[in-house]
């Protein structure tokens, strides 16, 4: 990927794109994150994007402010995104740190993320494809 | 290390040797009284002392024969300056203290009278003489590097930090607030290497400089790092890396150049101390720049209020045109 080797890997399956953050980025790599998935949206005509952040040891403020422009830019470009991953002492600062974060969809892991792609994906179906969640979750 | 001080300072061979011997015997001899990791530094001080005194004899020798051709080689090459510079600096340096603190330390270095004894000539205590030698090397340290670096302090603060750097008393650091006026003064933040590489390996505080947004992880990771030696839980971690970054991001966007210290803190509890400084414009409106959703760049408007609700005590002192510090401390739950 363009954001080079190990900080982040954005994997297409189908019209998804699965983007997982492997370790804790700065501001600058989360920013370059962002536009590389911004971009690859458009390049894949993906419609739904999950960013898995696992790994992340901190979401402050800049962290979440960029996932939220992120979400917001592939709504308007039409696809759909989830959250998934947050680690329960990163949630639990978030909401001491005060973050509002409602409007992103949020998941517990990259399994409830694909099926709530599927669910929504089926629904506003252009394509027809097939909501299986057992072929996607299976996929390399 | 001692020969090479000697060596640097002292150019034929079996003088020098001599010369170390003669510290080496001091050392071992002070060894029992010195501070455990202090011996080093106690030894360079030795070292130079020692060289110093055979200067003062040699200039009297040469001063009572002055009839007799000097033999002695012209030192023209540059270890010989580089060495006759620092005989100058440690000279000017004795030259700047006290004659009381001079006649003691010359006494105890050069003479190798102890501390009782001497204790007992000036009606003191010999902890009372040790203390007080210990801040005349503190002071002649810094007298040291300055007169080594030909300067002369541009502050009236330059002095009380950077002798408060030299004695290692965190206190004192404290009460004339050294690490800002590190920031300041480039002469001092020069200085203090040296300063700071003596003695301490201090392993519950951690600085981080900071400048660019590498540094904002660098300096969460460290403070988590830390703080987990205390048996934070891993919530509490993340609350402090939460916090840590909220204020190096403030720095890094606002003032550029600035530093975090984590300090693991004993009393009143065990806790850890975030003291974020930087030598920005300062905050015109502190009260709303606390205030929730306030905010100058593309943020949440949550970095200050927000770093304040991750902590336990949270405050914040800034001047315009001369910067902001950030005092922040999460107590350990005592469980």
């Amino acid at each position: 990927m363009t954001t080079g080797p190990k900080l982040v890997s954005i994997l297409r399956q189908g019209s998804y794109l699965i983007a997982s953050i492997h370790t804790a980025l700065d501001d600058t790599q989360m920013v370059r994150f962002q536009e590389d998935l911004v971009e690859q949206i458009g390049r894949y005509r993906s419609r739904g994007v999950i960013i898995d952040v696992a790994a992340l040891d901190v979401l402050d403020s800049f962290g979440a402010r960029t996932l939220r422009t992120i979400a917001e830019m592939a709504r308007l470009r039409g696809a759909v995104t989830v959250i998934v991953g947050i680690q329960p002492d990163v949630a639990f600062a978030m909401v001491s740190l005060g973050m509002a974060t409602g409007s992103v969809v949020t998941l517990l892991d990259l399994e409830e993320g694909l099926a709530f792609l599927d669910s929504r994906t089926q629904r506003n179906a252009t394509s027809g494809r097939p909501a299986l969640r057992t072929l996607s979750r299976g996929a390399p | 290390m001692v020969r090479r001080i000697v060596a640097a300072r002292v150019q034929d061979g079996p003088t020098a040797d001599d010369l170390v011997q003669e510290t080496l015997v001091r050392v071992l001899a002070a060894a029992p009284r010195v501070e455990p990791g202090m011996l080093e530094s106690y030894a360079i001080v030795t070292a130079r002392n020692v060289v110093a005194s055979l200067w003062r004899e040699r200039d009297r020798h040469r001063r009572n024969q002055h009839r007799v051709v000097d033999l002695l080689p012209e030192q023209t090459h540059d270890d010989g300056l580089v060495a006759q510079e620092e005989q100058n600096a440690v000279v000017q340096a004795l030259a700047r203290l006290s004659e009381r603190e001079r006649d003691t330390l010359l006494a105890h270095e050069v003479s190798g009278q102890d501390t009782r004894s001497l204790a007992g000539e000036i009606g003191s205590t010999a902890g009372a003489v040790a203390a007080q030698l210990n801040r005349t090397r503190a002071r002649l340290r810094v007298e040291y590097l300055l007169a080594l670096d030909q300067a002369e302090p541009p502050t009236e603060r330059c002095r009380p930090v950077l002798l408060a750097l030299s004695s290692g008393d965190r206190r004192r650091q404290r009460e004339v607030d050294a690490a800002r006026h590190l920031l300041e003064c480039d002469l001092c933040a020069r200085l203090s290497e040296p300063l700071m590489e003596r003695g301490q390996a201090r392993d519950d505080e951690i600085r981080i400089p900071i400048h660019v947004d590498a540094d904002i992880v660098a300096a969460r990771q460290a403070a988590r790092e830390l703080a987990s030696r205390l048996g934070f839980s891993k919530t509490d971690l993340t609350l402090i890396a939460t916090a840590v970054s909220e204020v190096a991001r403030n720095i890094v966007r606002f003032a550029g150049l600035g530093e975090i210290v984590v300090e693991l803190l004993d009393q009143p509890r065990r806790g850890v101390r975030v003291v974020a400084m930087d030598t920005g414009p300062g905050i015109a409106d502190v009260e709303q720049a606390l205030a929730d959703g306030y905010s100058t760049y593309q943020g949440l408007g949550l970095g200050l209020p927000g770093a304040r609700r991750l902590m336990d005590e949270f405050a914040i002192m800034t001047e315009i045109g001369r910067g902001t510090t950030v005092t922040m401390t999460k107590w350990r739950e005592e469980r």
